[in-house]
């Protein structure tokens, strides 16, 4: 048999090659997060020198069972669910609706390309600021808009319903760019003849769409589905940036960080050390995004391997 | 007889060569914002890593005491990070647990562990030093320039000393505008039905009632612990009390309570204090839009700054109908410096922290950032200091100070968060906010059985 690289020892080179990658891959990936899920089973501060005990179940009894506590986390959870699926949907259907007026080769395309595209590289805490400017309810311009008709709100320091609210539109305004530009590239890479024969034979716009775009679409609305789907379930950093830890808006990527870290009275006193508690919280976290990942791409490879053989 | 006079002469120089708390200067000669020049101390070189939480006018006070000390030691540069409050205990665990932090500053030691508390949490503080990553400063000689009430209080663990706090804050409060209360003949309150009426008269003028810094969450239920200070004076006793059953949120005084916690929310704070940040709420009280802010002592000095003519008073928050109830000032010990274990360069730290303490410079961060002096010869020379002058004798350690909850409590269970009523919160019924606060507190008294 013929070796890419030869035969004898050079055989090895291919993994010699994926070596160093593999060690980052270990060191700043999977370590930590085999780590991350041994000290799920201890009373770890995350301070060094402390004793660290093992306390087996403990922390996962006390996040899922213990008291009002354990309520509310279960709340975050779901929470988070509702998040997920409304900025999956309305990201996904945005961020589609936008690629296809774009792929249409109208005047202006680059410029709102680049316009919709540049909240993504702006960063959690330009976005965040320059909302918060935004919903400033002091005279800030949208609450400059309301007053003219009589209204007024406190926007993210409102109602909790309003508040999360607002932060899914963040969400959604922060990261519709990629979706945009994934269905884009997906968009592209159909041919205009498949188009042209669907219109000599008579198709009309919606069945150009139903018919040729959607199902040739497909590997673009998977990996948009996918990546939509997890990056919600674990988003929290624009939760803090614009609103902190305030009750009956927490998601649970929030509640896992603050509470590793001593964050969850909003007070600059009542801070406690509990990264092994915290652990216990982010796995099972993890454990929601794989469960939903997996069965998500499940679903999608069996709907790809349906309409596109 | 020769070698022991040379070892005493030794011993002499050794102890004579380390930090000192006296200042070179007399205090009167040291100009306002500047400080006083060391005594000789060994050369110092090296970096000195600072860490301080968001406060203007003490971030602009620390620039200007670091520029000093890198001046009177030109071997050593200062680097300080600021960070926000609510961020500073994380901030303090990486930079400690990375061993690349020589000088932190820590609130008060408080939140200890009470002997009628089960299943709660050690406070971050006692964890640290458990760990080992605070030094030791028991036998410093600047820790003497501070009262023994503070010392003991606020920076002492196991009868070793680990922080020197550099000053109480009154945090039961509300500052007022002296224009506006003429302008609209509003007589200064000293009574909640006076402080309701107040408030009616400045809404139907237009005027904001009261302000706070509702963005950062926690100025909106620090504003009202002089509400919570008028019904409950004993607050060492209310957390007992919660804990043992005596107290139940669902008594009668609570609901009383809650439902002026309703009308402040609802109708006292300016609609849009929600979006204001807590640095923010001077500012936009200084710019006499409203007539009160609602708050601690810590703002005093940057209405200061912000607008030096501005006339303004500060009184207790008039939570009961009895004004004899109103004459407390609930407060406590607030920030201080800790030096870190594995601090790279302690020498310098040391000495970092023995000239802040130095009097003429603590009278210097007293006359800048405004704290209830912890230095028994420091005086607190501002409009504050004559605004809290009378209620000093009565000051009293309030609840946030004392209260841990025990594993598994519900968010609502500790009556800070007054932001529990619209607009901030989702309770318009007293009675349905006391009992999903009782309910929250019995289920963490439960699981601690």
């Amino acid at each position: 048999m013929r070796y890419l690289f030869g035969n004898g020892a050079a055989r090895l080179a291919p993994y010699l090659l994926i070596t160093p990658g593999l060690l980052l891959y270990l060191l700043f990936a999977l370590g930590p997060s085999l780590a991350t899920v041994v000290f799920s089973f201890t009373d770890a501060s995350g301070l060094p020198r402390l004793p660290i005990h093992w306390i087996g179940f403990d922390n996962y009894k006390e996040f899922l069972t213990l008291g009002a506590a354990a309520r509310e986390n279960l709340d975050a959870l779901v929470r988070t669910l509702i998040f997920c699926v409304s900025v999956t949907v309305i990201q996904f259907s945005i961020g589609l609706f936008v690629a296809v007026l774009l792929n249409q080769g109208l005047r202006g395309t680059k410029f709102f390309r680049t316009l919709f595209f540049f909240p993504v590289i702006l960063g959690v805490t330009i976005q965040g600021l320059m909302w918060t400017l935004f919903l400033y309810p002091i005279g800030g311009p949208l609450a400059t808009v309301l007053d003219w008709f009589g209204l007024q709100s406190e926007f993210l320091g409102g109602q909790p319903r309003e508040a999360f609210i607002w932060v899914m539109v963040v969400q959604i305004w922060a990261n519709m760019g990629i979706t945009m530009v994934i269905f884009l590239a997906g968009l592209q890479t159909i041919p205009d003849e498949v188009y042209e024969a669907a219109r000599i034979d008579g198709a009309g716009r919606g069945q150009l769409f139903r018919r040729i775009t959607w199902p040739l679409l497909t590997p673009s609305v998977n990996t948009n589905l996918v990546l939509t789907i997890i990056g919600s379930l674990q988003a929290w950093q624009l939760f803090y940036v614009l609103i902190s830890y305030r009750p009956g808006t927490q998601v649970l990527g929030y509640v896992v960080y603050a509470t590793a870290f001593g964050q969850t009275s909003g007070s600059t006193a009542g801070t406690t050390f509990r990264q092994g508690y915290g652990a216990a919280a982010g796995v099972v976290l993890f454990l929601i995004v794989l469960a939903i990942g997996i069965t998500t791409q499940y679903l999608l490879r069996r709907r790809e391997a349906r309409l596109l053989g | 007889m020769r070698k022991l006079i040379v070892a005493v002469a030794l011993i002499v120089a050794a102890c004579g060569g380390g930090a000192t708390s006296a200042p070179a200067t007399p205090a009167a000669s040291v100009p306002a914002g500047e400080t006083a020049a060391p005594v000789a101390t060994p050369a110092l070189s090296g970096t000195v890593r600072v860490l301080i939480h968001q406060n203007p006018p003490f971030v602009a006070f620390m620039d200007a005491f670091n520029k000093t000390f890198e001046t009177n030691h030109p071997g050593v540069k200062v680097e300080m990070e600021v960070v926000n409050a609510n961020d500073l205990m994380a901030k303090t665990q990486s930079r400690l647990t990375a061993q690349d932090i020589d000088v932190i500053d820590i609130f008060a030691f408080d939140r200890g562990v009470q002997p009628f508390m089960k299943n709660v949490d050690a406070p971050g503080w006692q964890s640290l030093i458990d760990a080992g990553l605070l030094l030791d400063i028991t036998d410093q000689a600047f820790v003497k320039n501070y009262d023994a009430a503070s010392v003991a209080d606020a920076g002492s663990y196991n009868g070793k000393v680990y922080a020197v706090n550099l000053g109480r804050v009154g945090y039961s409060g509300l500052y007022y505008n002296k224009d506006l209360f003429a302008a609209n003949n509003v007589a200064v309150p000293t009574t909640w039905n006076e402080l309701v009426a107040a408030c009616a008269t400045f809404k139907a003028a237009n005027i904001g009632c009261i302000t706070a810094g509702g963005k950062d969450g926690w100025p909106i239920f620090v504003g009202a612990y002089g509400l919570l200070g008028s019904y409950f004076p004993d607050q060492l006793g209310l957390v007992q009390g919660l804990w043992d059953g005596s107290i139940k949120y669902t008594d009668a005084k609570w609901l009383e309570l809650l439902g002026k916690y309703k009308v402040y929310d609802g109708e006292m704070i300016e609609a849009g204090a929600s979006g204001i940040a807590g640095d923010a709420a001077p500012g936009r009280f200084a710019s006499g839009e409203v007539a009160m802010q609602a708050g601690g002592t810590w703002y005093a000095a940057a209405i200061d700054t912000l607008s030096p003519s501005f006339k303004w008073g500060y009184i207790p928050f008039p939570g009961s109908d009895n004004a004899a109830d109103n004459q407390f000032m609930f407060g406590k010990y607030d920030q201080g410096w800790a030096i870190a274990n594995d601090s790279p360069n302690k020498d310098a730290a040391l000495a970092y922290l023995s000239e802040f303490s130095d009097p003429a410079n603590y009278q210097a961060f007293v006359d800048a950032v405004g704290p209830i002096p912890t230095q028994p010869d420091a005086k607190l020379n501002t409009t504050l200091g004559a605004e809290i002058a009378p209620y000093l004798a009565t000051f009293k350690i309030g609840f946030e100070n004392y209260w841990l909850g025990p594993k598994g409590v519900g968010q609502y269970a500790t009556p800070m968060f007054v932001n529990l009523f619209k607009p901030f919160g989702t309770f318009d019924d007293p009675a349905a906010a006391a009992a999903q606060a009782q309910a929250d507190l019995q289920s963490g008294l439960d699981a601690a059985q």
